[in-house]
């Protein structure tokens, strides 16, 4: 019989067999968030899922998952079930997530370009920062309305309007013998604060239209561009970018629906469930006032994707994750329909 | 991954038996801070330093040592 060879590179590893196809299980643990899909699901038991709250608490340099090589068979189950791509089975080199036969899930996260704002509150909010937002703001002279010009005859150098300044556009040398004042024009804003502070009333304002009519402003001159980028390694497909996006320009589709319940009775706090969760979803509750008692966790259940990571972990069993429903490709094979149907409880 | 103590850097607090998810749902005494009723926990303090009674008990979920401010309590 043709052997696995295993390869280990610090905490991810490949393992190869090279037969009619060649056929390599690739575990990346930076990707890998602990939920043990693959380990209940391997049809041989090769996959031992490692203690991963105490690995992901303590920053321990352990895996979180193990792969024996001499059980694993390569057919791929855990590279299809993992929700966020840690494990992936390539078959002469193509990834099976490429192959027609064998079903994925339809989970995806995308930004439309054309519609964002480049606000960055996706990039914010993002619990795995797999977003990236980079944005070109207009030119801020473009965008001011007028400018100012000062009298150097009436003038008497006192740097009030420099102090004043919120733009620190204006600079003034109080040499006695060769006093200046010294306005950056790309720098002032129009604010007009310098003229209304000025003792000598020295500050001339040249309005570019009226003060009270519309700005001389091109619109084209005031669009902040840029682009965005989710990478899709990190990405779990949570849906905070597109629960905060204010203008709808992020979509996500996420691997399973479900709901998450948290039995009050058994909970004793310990946090693990809040450390392990790669969705923020679940927190301790803010005070809401003096002798008042709240839930033990809080949670956005919005942002659940139902991975059962916290459900795993729970020292004392009290996460249950049910998942109602799995989005994957449709299949021809029955047994791979069968195995993707019993991840639902 | 093993639960270790160093008896050493232990000061006593008792802060890792209250945080013990385990411990508390085997002697539900020690979350309010009192002394377990019970042997059968996974550790207590004893003559002011933490001693483990059922370390096999433990489910490593790394809270003791998340609290313990000495790294008297670990996994490894």
């Amino acid at each position: 019989m043709i052997a696995n060879i295993k390869q280990v590179e610090d905490k991810d590893f490949n393992i190869k067999r090279s037969a009619e196809d060649e056929r390599k299980l690739s575990y990346k643990d930076h990707v890998c968030i602990g939920c043990g899909i693959c380990a209940k699901t391997c049809p041989v038991e090769a996959i031992e899922l490692g203690n991963i709250a105490a690995i992901v608490r303590t920053d321990a340099n352990i895996s979180k998952i193990n792969i024996n090589e001499e059980k694993c068979v390569l057919c791929g189950m855990c590279s299809v079930g993992c929700p966020v791509d840690a494990l992936d089975l390539t078959i002469d080199n193509v990834s099976v997530s490429e192959l027609e036969m064998y079903p994925k899930y339809t989970s995806s996260a995308t930004i439309d370009d054309e519609t964002c704002i480049y606000c960055k509150a996706c990039e914010v909010a993002c619990p795995r920062e797999a977003i990236t937002v980079s944005r070109d703001l207009p030119d801020r002279s473009k965008l001011v309305s007028g400018e100012i010009e000062i009298d150097d005859e009436t003038c008497v150098y006192c740097g009030i309007c420099e102090e004043l300044c919120p733009a620190e556009a204006i600079y003034v040398t109080k040499d006695p013998e060769n006093p200046e004042i010294v306005v950056d024009t790309d720098a002032c804003v129009y604010c007009l604060v310098c003229k209304r502070a000025c003792p000598m009333d020295a500050i001339m304002a040249a309005c570019r239209s009226c003060s009270y009519g519309e700005y001389d402003i091109d619109p084209a001159d005031a669009v902040t561009t840029g682009n965005t980028f989710i990478d899709d390694e990190l990405c779990v497909r949570c849906g905070w970018c597109e629960g905060v996006c204010p203008v709808d320009a992020a979509k996500v589709q996420k691997p399973f629906e479900g709901e998450l319940l948290v039995d009050e009775e058994k909970c004793s706090t310990c946090g693990a469930c809040i450390d392990i969760c790669p969705c923020d979803v679940l927190s301790f509750p803010e005070s809401t006032g003096f002798g008042q008692t709240s839930a033990k966790i809080a949670r956005d259940q919005e942002y659940c994707i139902s991975c059962g990571a916290c459900a795993n972990i729970c020292p004392v069993e009290a996460i249950e994750v049910k998942r109602t429903a799995i989005n994957y490709t449709p299949t021809k094979s029955k047994s791979w329909t069968d195995k993707l149907e019993s991840l639902k409880s | 991954m093993e639960l270790k103590v160093n008896q050493d850097n232990c000061l006593g607090c008792g802060v890792c038996v209250v945080a013990c998810p385990v411990n508390v749902s085997i002697s539900p005494e020690v979350e309010g801070g009192h002394g377990s009723k019970t042997e059968e926990v996974i550790m207590m303090v004893e003559n002011g330093v933490i001693k483990l009674f059922s370390p096999e008990k433990c489910n490593k979920c790394g809270t003791c040592q998340v609290f313990c401010p000495t790294d008297a309590i670990w996994l490894e």
